[in-house]
């Protein structure tokens, strides 16, 4: 407390502060070198075109070892199978962006889908909008318990998505539940603009909308502020427990648009089914596009070639000659060793 | 874990409340645990005379919660640190199967007797201390080092499990060994039990234990006052692998046959069972046996249901609700506008 | 006592058991400390007292083992001594209790005296196990030696401040149990967490210390100070200004060593402000265990100044005003609205602006650029942002503010701390609706050009006619900045100056805040 503080006068942490961590003396601020402004650009640099260098590259190396991926519409393929991934993990950045956690968020996306296949039929475009409306629901209220009872987000999420995998089990009856064919979802899936289906674009333009609602609203920059450092943005009068159900809210609603993009895809849904795994690769998507897990730090643009290269990782292993049963392995790695990188060691005081 | 990342500053405030005012405050929550337990135990016997207080069934129910009993006293010291250990699915089922592999099975001719229980554990310990590692090292998050190596040991076990025949073990022996009668009850409960005690005993009467409980409280304090805090965080994770490798090996052995997901839905049920017992996920506060009493509770609980007619798959949703009651309940004492919690 | 002890008696009677001579410290151009030369004996109890700033800390940092001196000798029972690490302090006999907690108080009292014992044959906890028999009956030993009646099995969380106090000071005198010599125990503010009454139990703690070693004693209560200590050394400006024995010093002579020269009041233009209607009205406002009864009225225009010192209650008031803390009785009337409840949120709506004393944690965003951080208290109700438009107002606040380097792109956490307080106080002085600006030391850690900066802002806020609440950290900023000045300790107002009828001195100042 800053009675504490009150006796360490005789330091002036300005001029320098050994207790400080990252305390900058303060000529080398007043006049920057060159150096450590390259060095800082850099870093910059990186931080924006980094989740695209990497997945071009690794879509160069898959082309190069299997030439047949390329020519046979290897990327149309990947642009299919990546979509509902992109929406989980755009939903997941959000959340991280506020510096918590959605363990629930692909569950959403499974019991949507369910909901949907059995609505769809009867209540048409009823259907998706019931869908849409229970995901974001659920997300709220996820960022309510989470903001106001001040529980651990990972904890809750955790709860919520044993709640929501027994409540697919429950109506989906433990079977694969067929939807009805429909025409308002044809398309999704049906049509293509430049090979790839418009399902993907519809993802990418939604990631776009969101990269603008945080770089030009004043949710989205409060959102940042929060994830940032939240006693600093309560401080400059941020609604902070608001701000927080706002990011889970969207992480809810992404999830059940990613719901209906299964059921575009697949035409059902099951509880082991496709989409029945999107909890990691959605997070390791939103983490290699250069999400901070500490909070603060996102770009869901980014996001689109995280989610990219997490959809290619299995294609690439095979190609590279590893079974497709260490798949898992290669994800664990992956997010491993994106977080390790990404990290900011210096700043990090405790990690737990 | 009250924070993904950062552990909060103590509360200044805290000291003033009196001892006598704290300590019945803490009786009084163990009370309401094991009352809990006492009512489930009468609602479900009352709803089921004929089947559920019989012999038959209470070994039933000991021989259910062996599993989440070993993996939760490794995953309580884990997050009396303030940690938190994902992977403990992963970890059964790659040291599940390294087990089944090496010992006398349907696939291959290895039968390495004692060696193949000490192959399995050491598979959970290798993977524990790399974990552990990680984390002090890279300064990589728990939550995220293990989920990673939560789908790292899925992976190990899915490429041991390979394209081949399933390995199976053979009748009798080590297939019938958790189920067998001992004194009354099933030999898997017994070993529980023994892991149980011996977590005690680390965490009452260890330099390991007592540091686990002091890093919990406050990382910074604990290494000024001379804790090598990466050190004893390794050797927690090391202790976490064991008993997630021991419980492969028991799940295997229960289930005959080799699978990578012999351990799923174990998470849901350990985390929710640490929580509901009383140990803090902020660390610091608990114990192996407050997690004992957890496993208990929602063991009976799902066991009751069952008898009752619920349907199996409800037992997930169970846990889910009853995980986020208890850490809003622990929560809310604590509750202060300025608090933190991501 | 330990038997080593008797034998080095005789030999070293007479052999101060700590001397220093000409120890300087400097930070940069900063000298914390400059040329102290002390000499304490065996079983003497020295008291240290100066302002904030005088360099205290930073000597008992030195003598604690966290700082290196640049000059200067150190010797501890006659031979020298150099400590590059805390261990090397107390290898040599030095005990300390910090200001801040060093107990783990989720484990028992036993367990934390024994917790940095240097591992030894008979150690109660070797080769990792505890034997708690032992272990128990070992910190009984030591807790009876300074008479304390703490049981050793209690859980510190448990225990009373008092009585974690007596537990972290029967650590600190563990050291004569590993190194054989007597110990010198240095107590960094031990009463300020105390309540009046408790530290009565302090003080013979102290006295029964005497016996053991050697005792510096810390604190601004100069009252306890002179009760307790043999001799008392004053420091001011990093030097020692004063060693005397207790028996011939006056409180006032105390005073006056701690200032300087005679205290001048600074006097400065105090037009009689536009005493308006008051725009915050205080009344009978107190938290449980903090501040009580707190009774002000300030209008628009008008600069209310705080003083006190550690524990006085004014950090904890000034929250309360932004809602940023919460109060149990009293109330606070704003712009002629009684107010129930109290947020931040809604303080920053209704036109109150807080610059908090933790710049780091709470004052700003450091992840975010100037601008931003100056963007983000957002009193409109506006839902579309112009990055463009937020970045051409901040770099001019920049201007304004002379904040250094004008790298509008910067992440504020690059800036040095005057730049970043500076950032900060645009944020609230930018906006138009802001009538009420409170300001938690807001020249801590500033270097003068920055600090000169901020007051003039703050002051051109004020002639403009927002009300400005200021916790300053010196005197003499008080007496500078303020129109009307609080005076509070232990959680009351005991004193009120009106600066356009009064000239306090910094004397009069002190005398009401300890």
């Amino acid at each position: 407390m800053s009675d504490r503080i009150a006796s360490d006068q005789s330091v002036p942490s300005e001029v320098f502060d050994p207790e400080a961590p990252d305390a900058v003396p303060a000529a080398s601020v007043e006049t920057p070198t060159a150096d450590r402004h390259r060095r800082w650009r850099l870093i910059d640099l990186w931080a924006t075109v980094g989740p695209l260098a990497v997945f071009i590259i690794l879509f160069a190396l898959v082309s190069i070892l299997r030439p047949a991926f390329l020519g046979g519409g290897g990327l149309s393929i990947v642009a299919t199978q990546c979509t509902a991934i992109l929406l989980v993990a755009l939903g997941q950045c959000l959340v991280l962006n506020v510096g918590s956690i959605d363990l629930s968020n692909a569950a959403i996306a499974l019991f949507s889908a369910i909901l949907l296949a059995k609505t769809i039929g009867p209540a048409g475009a009823g259907g998706l909008v019931l869908v849409v409306v229970l995901g974001a629901a659920i997300g709220a209220l996820n960022g309510f318990l989470v903001s106001f009872f001040q529980v651990p987000s990972f904890a809750l999420t955790l709860g919520t998505l044993g709640i929501l995998q027994t409540a697919s089990l429950i109506i989906s009856d433990k079977t694969t539940v067929y939807a009805a064919k429909s025409g308002l979802l044809t398309p999704m899936f049906g049509s293509a603009i430049g090979g790839l289906v418009s399902a993907f674009w519809t993802a990418v333009i939604i990631a776009i909308v969101l990269w603008a609602m945080l770089r030009f609203t004043t949710l989205g920059q409060s959102m940042t502020a929060v994830g940032l450092n939240e006693t600093g943005a309560l401080f400059s009068g941020i609604r902070t427990r608001a701000m927080k159900i706002a990011a889970f809210m969207f992480s809810g609603l992404l999830a059940s648009i990613a719901g209906i993009m299964i059921i575009a895809q697949a035409g059902s849904a099951s509880s082991t089914g496709l989409g029945s795994d999107l909890l990691l690769p959605g997070i390791t998507a939103a983490i290699v596009g250069g999400t901070a897990i500490t909070g603060g730090i996102t770009n869901p643009i980014n996001v689109v070639f995280g989610a990219l290269t997490v959809t290619l990782i299995p294609v690439g292993t095979a190609a590279i000659g590893i079974p497709s049963e260490a798949q898992s392995l290669v994800y664990g790695l992956v997010i491993i060793i994106a977080v390790a990188l990404t990290i900011s060691r210096k700043r990090v005081g405790v990690v737990k | 874990m009250a924070n993904l990342v950062t552990q909060q500053p103590p509360d200044k405030s805290v000291g003033a409340a009196s001892p006598v005012a704290k300590h019945r405050r803490f009786e009084l929550r163990s009370l309401g645990e094991v009352g809990a337990l006492v009512v489930l135990i009468v609602v479900f016997a009352v709803l089921n005379p004929s089947t559920f207080l019989t012999i038959d069934n209470v070994r039933t129910i000991l021989d259910q919660s062996a599993t989440p009993l070993i993996v939760g006293v490794g995953a309580t010291m884990v997050i009396l640190m303030g940690s938190i250990d994902l992977s403990v699915e992963g970890l059964m089922g790659a040291a599940g199967m390294t087990f089944i592999l090496t010992t006398a099975n349907s696939r291959d001719s290895a039968d390495l007797g004692a060696g193949s229980f000490a192959l399995g554990i050491l598979m959970g310990v290798v993977l524990g201390v790399l974990a552990g590692l990680i984390h002090t090292r890279l300064k990589v998050p728990t939550f995220i080092v293990t989920i990673g190596f939560w789908f790292i040991g899925l992976g190990i076990a899915t490429v041991l499990f390979g394209t081949d025949t399933i390995p199976l073990l053979p009748d009798g022996g080590l297939k019938a060994w958790p189920n067998t009668v001992f004194l009354g009850l099933p030999f898997s409960f017994w070993l529980a039990v023994l892991i149980v005690a011996i977590g005690w005993v680390i965490t009452r009467y260890t330099k390991l234990g007592r540091f686990t409980y002091a890093i919990g409280n406050n990382e910074d304090v604990a290494r000024s006052n001379g804790i090598s805090v990466n050190r004893i965080k390794v050797y927690v994770f090391a202790f976490a692998g064991a008993c997630s490798g021991l419980a492969g090996i028991l799940a295997t052995m229960r289930l005959g046959a080799g699978s990578p997901t012999v351990g799923g839905g174990i998470l849901f049920v350990t985390v929710a069972a640490v929580v509901i017992g009383g140990t803090a996920l902020s660390g610091g506060k608990g114990g192996v046996l407050r997690t004992m009493l957890g496993v208990m509770i929602l063991t009976v609980l799902n066991n009751g249901l069952i008898l009752s007619g619920v349907s199996s798959s409800i037992q997930s949703g169970v846990s889910g609700a009853i995980l986020i009651v208890a850490i809003i309940v622990a929560a809310w004492p604590l509750r202060s506008r300025l608090r933190i919690t991501k | 006592m330990t038997k080593a002890v008797t034998e080095t008696d005789s030999a070293q009677a007479g052999t101060p058991a700590l001397k220093l001579t000409g120890i300087t410290k400097r930070f940069g151009s900063v000298t914390a400390v400059n040329n102290v030369s002390l000499e304490i004996r065996r079983n003497q109890v020295i008291g240290l007292i100066g302002e904030n700033g005088a360099g205290k800390s930073t000597l008992l940092k030195i003598l604690s083992g966290l700082y290196e001196p640049d000059a200067g000798v150190m010797e501890v029972h006659g031979s020298a001594v150099k400590f590059r690490r805390p261990q090397d302090a107390v290898a040599a006999g030095f005990g300390v209790v910090h200001q801040e907690q060093s107990l783990l108080t989720n484990l028992s009292v036993a367990e934390n005296i024994a917790m940095n014992a240097l591992s030894s044959k008979d150690n109660a906890t070797r080769g990792g196990w505890y034997r708690w028999g032992q272990l128990n009956k070992e910190a009984e030993g030591i807790l009876a030696k300074v008479g304390a009646t703490v049981d050793p099995k209690a859980i510190v969380g448990d225990l009373s401040f008092v009585d974690r106090q007596m537990v972290e000071i029967a650590r600190a005198l563990r050291v004569d149990e590993m190194t054989g010599t007597p110990p010198i125990v240095i107590l960094d503010e031990p009463t300020s967490v105390l309540e009046r009454n408790e530290t009565a139990i302090l003080e013979r703690e102290i006295a029964e210390l005497k016996h053991v070693g050697s005792v510096i004693f810390v604190s601004h209560r100069l009252d306890e100070v002179r009760r307790i200590c043999d001799r008392i050394i004053v420091m001011r400006s990093g030097e020692i200004v004063a060693d005397r024995a207790t028996e011939g010093v006056t409180e006032d002579e105390l005073f006056q060593l701690m200032i300087g020269h005679a205290a001048t009041a600074k006097k400065h233009d105090v037009q009689a402000r536009q005493s308006g209607e008051a725009l915050l009205d205080v009344s009978g406002l107190s938290a449980k265990g903090k501040f009580k009864d707190v009774s002000f009225a300030l209008p628009p225009g008008h600069c209310l100044a705080i003083v006190g010192t550690i524990g006085s209650g004014r950090e904890e008031l000034v929250r309360a005003l932004f809602g940023a803390e919460p109060f149990d009785s009293g109330t606070i009337t704003y712009r002629g609205k009684r107010l129930q409840s109290w947020s931040a949120v809604q303080a920053t709506r209704a036109g109150i602006g807080y610059v908090p004393a933790e710049r780091k944690t709470e004052g700003m965003v450091g992840g975010l650029n100037g601008p931003d951080n100056m963007a983000i208290a957002r009193t409109g109700k506006k839902f579309f942002v112009n990055p463009w438009r937020e970045r051409k107002a901040g770099a001019g606040w920049f201007d304004t503010m002379d904040v250094r380097p004008r790298d509008t792109r910067l992440h504020l956490h690059r800036f040095s701390g005057g730049n970043q307080q500076k950032v900060v106080m645009a944020k609230w002085l930018k906006s138009e609706t802001l009538q009420l600006l409170i300001l938690d030391h807001p020249l801590r850690g500033l270097d003068p050009g920055a600090a000169e900066t901020v007051n003039e802002k703050i002051r051109g806020a004020r002639d403009g006619g927002t009300a400005v609440v200021l916790l300053a950290d010196t005197l003499e900023e008080a007496l500078e900045m303020g129109d009307t000045i609080l005076v509070m300790r232990d959680g009351e107002i005991t004193a009120s100056f009106d600066l356009t009828v009064d000239t306090p001195t910094t004397l009069d100042l002190l005398e009401k805040m300890v």
